[in-house]
């Protein structure tokens, strides 16, 4: 196993980036905040894990096959909060129907990508890499993003991960590894108030190991990222206050994490955090109306306070989950595993409103809706759009991007 | 992916050499492996024998009666606070204290394949009767252990089958037992997921137990694999087991689970090992018996290459040392670092290798290492961590460290970290123990076993 493969090269280049983002002396946050400047633009992204009711969630409450399919699980239209004549939310998005109001939610229609897979760890996969199962699968879309950047966050991580779960395979990367963070507060190594304990764990883990134990060499540089991201985050925000009410849930700490981070002037470019219960088979909708709420909540008190420090100019948000759910609800007040479904981008630099039409209800593929627009659209949207970068290479294709920013 | 390995020398037996030695550090890391940890005697008194006997009697050793009716009154005192986080740290004490930690091992193992969470049900009863079918079939008859599981209360709560009825099937459990359970994705099409969801239509709870409800089962005909019957549950657990998909994918999990984590086993690799399982009537012991026995276990390609799961990592320090410690704030521990016990993060379980290891899980750790030696309630062969090591005849900087590296390190740690830690611990004086094996513990060289 010692001769050198494709992959192992890879992850050796990535080892010694690593030393290379982080290694030097780290700026104070102040230095950082200074050097900030208008066009730096942030992209923080919500995965609505397990997959999401899309037809629930933006209604069809008019359609008489949706009511037909679903006795139990459909809307009635008196509880949607009506977008047009035939689409309104959930009631417990407020948060994003208030969003819409004030020109900051963009809803894309029918999103998916051809031959959908219904399983959620496939599709998840093929949504984070852009790339099939039979493709080489190294890294993932905000991955070569990330790669493509490298340099211009200076000392500071290009991207960071929020939640307990593990490391979306969206922010793999060849040259950076993304630190994840559970919370600010338990970022941090115990015992490192003693210098000398501290300079000996530093030296330690930054030391290279030698070729031959890739699995080594990985966990060395991520010993050493993690030390040097703990002492650069571990005095971050600590001047934050806020007058915005967040919710006080999972999703709601990690934007209000986010926002913290934003104000301190760090100069990451990705966020990335995950809402996890979306898999609805059985007794949808008390699960399913509580999700909502938190998504459409969380996003609208974390697009505010980022309005109240005046950033609104570079902070973009954009939700998406792995598949929606089939038409036809199942015996258990539930849905099953489906193919298309809503995105949403969210932020002052949107274009509001519906993109794209609801797949027709009465053209579906095996019970489940036919997607027009692809999700590698909307990601060239993001890509192309709002970071000004090339596209191609990060999607593995070319992607007409969907219409969604103003700027 | 492996093709430079050959599976028949792979999966012969091993045979110790001059290169590879039936020594303190070989033993150490099957125990490693096959369990969590030995301590340094457990360690000398394996030396002595040969491994196969080693790993015939990690294979066979009893669970004494005694040790058995403590596990349950334990078990019932945890279930009656209806709180799953006590049994948890129940499990967690078990594996402390089992004289048979490859049975404990492999149970884990299959937690993590049947991977069911106490987040959904809730209900630590149900919790339990699934954590005892998986221990009771841990080393036995896949194939029943799989229709088990398919009418275990648990998982019919966890995967929705309890209330699969057939007006309108729920394809979830029937997705599952393919995808995740038995074949792997790609082996099978969306078609023959509708038709075995109706196959166990019908399959309920009733006061916690399973029971077939005739009303609600579809009695018409379904076609699996292309082939048609008016097929029941039973049948369909019976056409997946017999997908030729089927022991090649538990044999390359159990290759991950045991031998490395990369690159992952492909076909040719586990051939051998999927035969054998097929042929024993998949039976799981042969086949762990094999792999514990084999070549490439002991080879370059497995030693040092798997990391680190957080319960290898908190349970092994502490039965190298001979630990015992608060096991209700171990168990949350775990949970913290991304393997609750009861609480894996979908019913894909846990995926292992590099996902254990990110900026905060590696922080999370390094600090799990001080919070378990500073603990008040950590105590060490029934002692303080420096009177124990007193007790093994080790008492400086630099033979403690040396003594750790044999114990506990599967990648030897570099000369130069152990000059650099040995000066540290002289240069803090009385702290200089907590600090030092701290610091050993925050190597990225003790992420990997």
């Amino acid at each position: 196993m010692n001769r050198i493969t494709r992959r192992s090269m890879i992850r050796t280049s990535a080892a010694a980036s690593v030393v290379l983002s982080f290694g030097g002396l780290a700026p104070s946050p102040i230095e950082a905040a200074a050097s900030k400047s208008p066009t730096e633009r942030i992209l923080v992204v919500v995965e609505l894990a397990g997959g999401n009711d899309g037809l629930n969630t933006i209604i069809p409450f008019g359609n008489d096959i949706y009511r037909k399919l679903r006795p139990k699980l459909a809307v009635p239209a008196s509880d949607v909060l009506s977008i047009n004549d035939e689409l309104g939310f959930h009631a417990s998005l407020r948060g994003f129907a208030d969003l819409l109001e004030a020109g900051k939610l963009s809803i894309i229609q029918g999103v998916g990508y051809p031959d959908p897979n219904r399983s959620h760890f496939e599709s998840m996969d093929i949504w984070h890499t852009c790339q099939r199962k039979d493709q080489v699968r190294n890294d993932g879309w905000l991955g070569r993003f990330l790669d493509e950047q490298s340099g211009d966050a200076g000392n500071d991580p290009p991207a960071l991960h929020l939640g307990t779960d593990k490391q979306p395979f969206a922010l793999m990367s060849r040259q950076v590894r993304v630190p994840s963070i559970r919370s600010l507060d338990q970022f941090r190594l115990h015992g490192a108030e003693d210098a000398s304990f501290r300079k000996a764990v530093q030296e330690l883990s930054d030391a290279r190991r030698g070729e031959g134990n890739d699995l080594l060499n990985f966990v060395q540089s991520s010993t050493s990222s993690a030390i040097m991201a703990s002492e650069r985050l571990g005095s971050s925000g600590k001047a934050y206050t806020s007058s915005i009410a967040y919710p006080k849930n999972g999703l709601g700490e990690q934007l209000q994490t986010v926002a913290r981070l934003i104000s301190s002037g760090l100069r990451t470019s990705v966020y990335y955090v995950q809402l996890q219960g979306f898999d609805t088979h059985s007794q949808q909708p008390g699960a399913h109306q509580g999700l909502l709420r938190q998504l459409g909540d969380s996003v609208k008190a974390f697009l505010d306070d980022i309005e109240s420090m005046k950033e609104s100019d570079r902070v973009s948000v954009l939700a998406f989950s792995e598949f929606g759910r089939r038409v036809e609800e199942n015996a258990s007040e539930g849905t099953d595993h489906g193919t298309a479904g809503p995105m949403f981008v969210a932020g002052a630099s949107v274009k509001p409103g519906l993109i794209g039409q609801l797949p027709s209800l009465n053209d579906l593929q095996d019970g489940d809706l036919k997607h027009h627009t692809d999700f590698r659209q909307v990601y060239a949207a993001a890509i192309h759009n709002w970071f000004k970068c090339d596209a191609d290479n990060i999607l593995k294709g070319r992607f007409e991007p969907v219409d969604v920013f103003k700027v | 992916m492996n093709e430079n390995i050959d599976p028949d020398w792979a999966w012969s037996t091993f045979s110790p050499s001059a290169e590879r030695p039936w020594d303190l550090r070989t033993a150490a890391h099957l125990f490693r492996r096959a369990g969590f940890g030995a301590t340094h005697d457990e360690l000398l008194a394996a030396v002595a024998k040969s491994p196969e006997l080693v790993v015939d009697e990690l294979l066979n050793a009893p669970e004494p009666e005694s040790f058995l009716n403590s596990m349950k009154s334990l078990a019932d005192a945890a279930i009656a606070t209806g709180d799953v986080k006590q049994l948890s740290a129940w499990w967690a004490y078990r594996m402390l204290s089992t004289p048979s930690q490859l049975l404990e091992k492999t149970t884990l193992f299959w937690h993590g394949h049947f991977a069911t969470s106490a987040e959904k049900v809730t209900d630590p009863k149900l919790m339990r009767t699934q954590n005892e079918l998986l221990r009771s079939f841990a080393f036995g008859d896949f194939s029943k252990l799989l229709l088990e599981i398919s009418r275990d209360p648990a998982m019919l709560v966890y995967l929705d089958s309890a209330t699969n009825r057939k007006a309108h099937p729920n394809e979830n459990y029937a997705r599952e037992i393919m995808e995740l359970f038995c074949l792997g994705e790609g082996h099978y099409s969306e078609l023959d997921i509708r038709e075995l969801a109706r196959c166990f239509t019908g399959w309920e709870i009733r006061r916690g137990e399973f029971r077939f409800n005739k009303y609600q089962h579809d009695t018409n005909k379904k076609t699996i694999f292309g082939q048609t019957g008016d097929f029941g549950g039973e049948d369909g657990v019976r056409l997946v087991l017999e997908h030729e998909s089927a022991p090649e994918f538990i044999a390359a999990k159990l290759v991950r689970y045991f031998v490395m984590d990369e690159p992952t086993p492909d076909a040719d690799l586990v051939a051998p090992l999927a035969k054998e399982l097929r042929e024993s009537g998949m039976v799981i012991r042969p086949v762990l018996r094999r792999i514990l026995t084999s070549q490439l276990f002991y080879s370059q390609h497995a030693i040092g290459r798997k990391v680190r799961s957080p319960v290898e990592l908190a349970i092994g320090l502490l039965r190298c040392l001979q630990g015992s410690t608060n096991s209700f704030e171990l168990a949350e521990t775990l949970n913290n670092l991304g393997q609750g016990l009861l609480y894996p993060p979908s019913v894909k379980g846990w995926d292992g290798g590099r996902t254990w290891v990110n900026s905060s899980t590696l922080l999370g750790r390094s600090n799990l290492v001080r919070a378990l030696i500073t603990n008040e309630k950590t105590r060490f062969g029934k002692t303080s961590l420096r009177e124990y090591l007193k007790q093994q005849k080790q008492t400086k900087a630099r033979a403690i460290i040396e003594h750790l590296n044999s114990l506990l390190f599967a990648v030897p740690v570099p000369e130069a970290a152990r000059d650099r830690i040995e000066s540290l611990m002289t240069s803090m004086g009385e702290d200089g123990l907590t600090e030092g094996l701290h610091a050993l513990c925050t190597l990225p060289e003790f992420q990997l076993s």
